[in-house]
């Protein structure tokens, strides 16, 4: 904003010194990435914060941990660093195929996963929908409580916008190994590169006889912000693997979204084609079964 | 106002600036190279490509404060117009140079995509690896040719 002072932005090398910096810089101080969004509020006519603390060179926030039980990835983590870390984990196979594929390849060096999931705001973020499907859980760190301390289901966090702010910072998002194959299907115009016009990504439970036990399904891009589709996920217990079927019983459900309209595709048309990539999503779940 | 150092083409560069302002803007308003072009401003052009440690970083995302104490590569560092880079010869061999909107950062992507380990020597993988690179020409094939010769080459 105009007359303001530029931000300044501190560059502290342990989360103890950030969470203080975070804390000196007072109200409305906030993480900074990698700043692929943060760097384009002038472009949305946003403010600024009034000064950033950078988290990029906090080594305990750019590990990834895997253990047998759980993934626990650190929130300075890039969307590059997380495909290729992910990429023999076929449980987390939404996740992996979400940082993968997300924006473009010199964004995806830069841009976290941390940041993703607090750019509020940000109707088609990638890795969101794929969080949302495997159940993860965000770990917040402030000042008065040890890293860690404080943990919420990803859908908490995305509908409580004080989860952030306030001097806290997310330091981890993990992942409990389910075992269940997960997907990520997105519908650029282009084959790549610009926003998807709608996500869909999924966590599927199949038993024994080749029916649906448990499923998780979120959507992307379509409204405001990501979210569960829990009318679907319903809908599907107990059927088969059958791509037309399921995706005849997600036609039946998309009403319940009022789509975004935005440059890229109108809304109706983000509810239009949702069923094809549900569709598309139990094709890719069955031919990996 | 904050001291930042950079290690811009293998030279050490000291600065004083705002933090959250762009690399590309200190590139070209403070040290003079112009080859990273602003276009977008957006992060989808790729026109102000340049490699960080590197890796391509669009340097009008980047804010220099998070560039500070790194190295950056810039077009002008790779070569000279006597002694082009394997990158520039192939794509003057090729025919493949266009305007020059989105070339400098074409030349930037290419040389990150041809180094050893970073891009499979493949059509596709090449044409992944351009995603974050338009160019509003829509001349691509000739410069997923040369960046597949000087692949070939270097095996």
């Amino acid at each position: 904003m105009q007359g303001l002072a530029p931000p300044p932005v501190a560059v502290p090398r342990t989360l103890p010194e950030a969470l203080a910096a975070l804390s000196a810089a007072g109200d409305g101080a906030a993480p900074l990435a990698g700043g692929t969004w943060i760097m384009r509020a002038p472009i949305r006519h946003e403010a600024h914060a009034p000064a950033y603390v950078a988290l990029g060179r906090i080594a305990e926030l750019r590990r990834i941990d895997v253990a047998d039980d759980e993934v626990a990835i650190g929130a300075a983590v890039t969307h590059a660093e997380l495909a290729k870390a992910l990429s023999p984990f076929s449980d987390l196979a939404a996740l992996a195929a979400a940082a993968a594929g997300s924006a473009n390849p010199a964004v995806r060096n830069a841009a976290t996963i941390g940041g993703n999931l607090c750019a509020r705001g940000f109707p088609a973020a990638d890795l969101v929908p794929a969080l949302l499907c495997l159940d993860a859980v965000v770990e917040i760190a402030e000042a008065a409580a040890p890293a860690g301390s404080r943990r919420l289901p990803v859908e908490a966090f995305l509908a409580d916008p004080a989860a952030t702010g306030g001097g806290r910072i997310v330091t981890r998002i993990v992942l409990k190994r389910s075992g269940l194959r997960s997907v990520h299907v997105r519908l650029p115009l282009r084959k790549a590169g610009d926003y998807p016009v709608a996500i869909v990504s999924a966590a599927i439970g199949v038993g024994g006889g080749g029916r649906v036990e448990s499923a998780r399904i979120a959507v992307g891009s379509v409204e405001a912000a990501p979210r569960r589709w829990t009318g679907l996920e319903g809908a599907i217990n107990g059927e088969r693997l059958d791509p037309a079927r399921i995706a005849a019983l997600a036609a039946s459900l998309a009403p319940e979204f009022s789509g975004r309209d935005g440059v890229e595709a109108p809304g109706w048309y983000r509810v239009r084609v949702l069923p094809t990539l549900v569709g598309r999503a139990i094709a890719a779940l069955a031919a990996a079964a | 106002m904050m001291q930042v150092t950079l290690l811009v083409n293998g030279e050490e560069r000291r600065l004083s600036a705002e933090p959250l302002t762009p690399l590309l803007d200190v590139l070209r308003d403070t040290l003079h190279l112009t080859g990273a072009k602003p276009v977008c401003r957006e992060g989808f052009c790729g026109a102000c490509m340049v490699l960080l440690d590197g890796a391509p970083a669009v340097a009008c995302l980047t804010p220099v404060a998070l560039a500070d104490g790194r190295s950056v590569e810039t077009v002008e560092g790779l070569g000279t117009a006597e002694t082009p880079s394997p990158v520039q010869r192939a794509l003057e061999e090729h025919e493949a140079v266009q305007c020059g909107m989105c070339f400098p950062g074409m030349v930037v992507t290419l040389t990150h995509l041809t180094r050893p380990g970073n891009c499979a020597p493949t059509r596709d993988a090449v044409k992944a690896g351009l995603v974050g690179n338009l160019c509003r020409c829509t001349g691509y094939e000739r410069i997923v040719d040369a960046a597949l010769a000087v692949m070939e080459d270097g095996r």
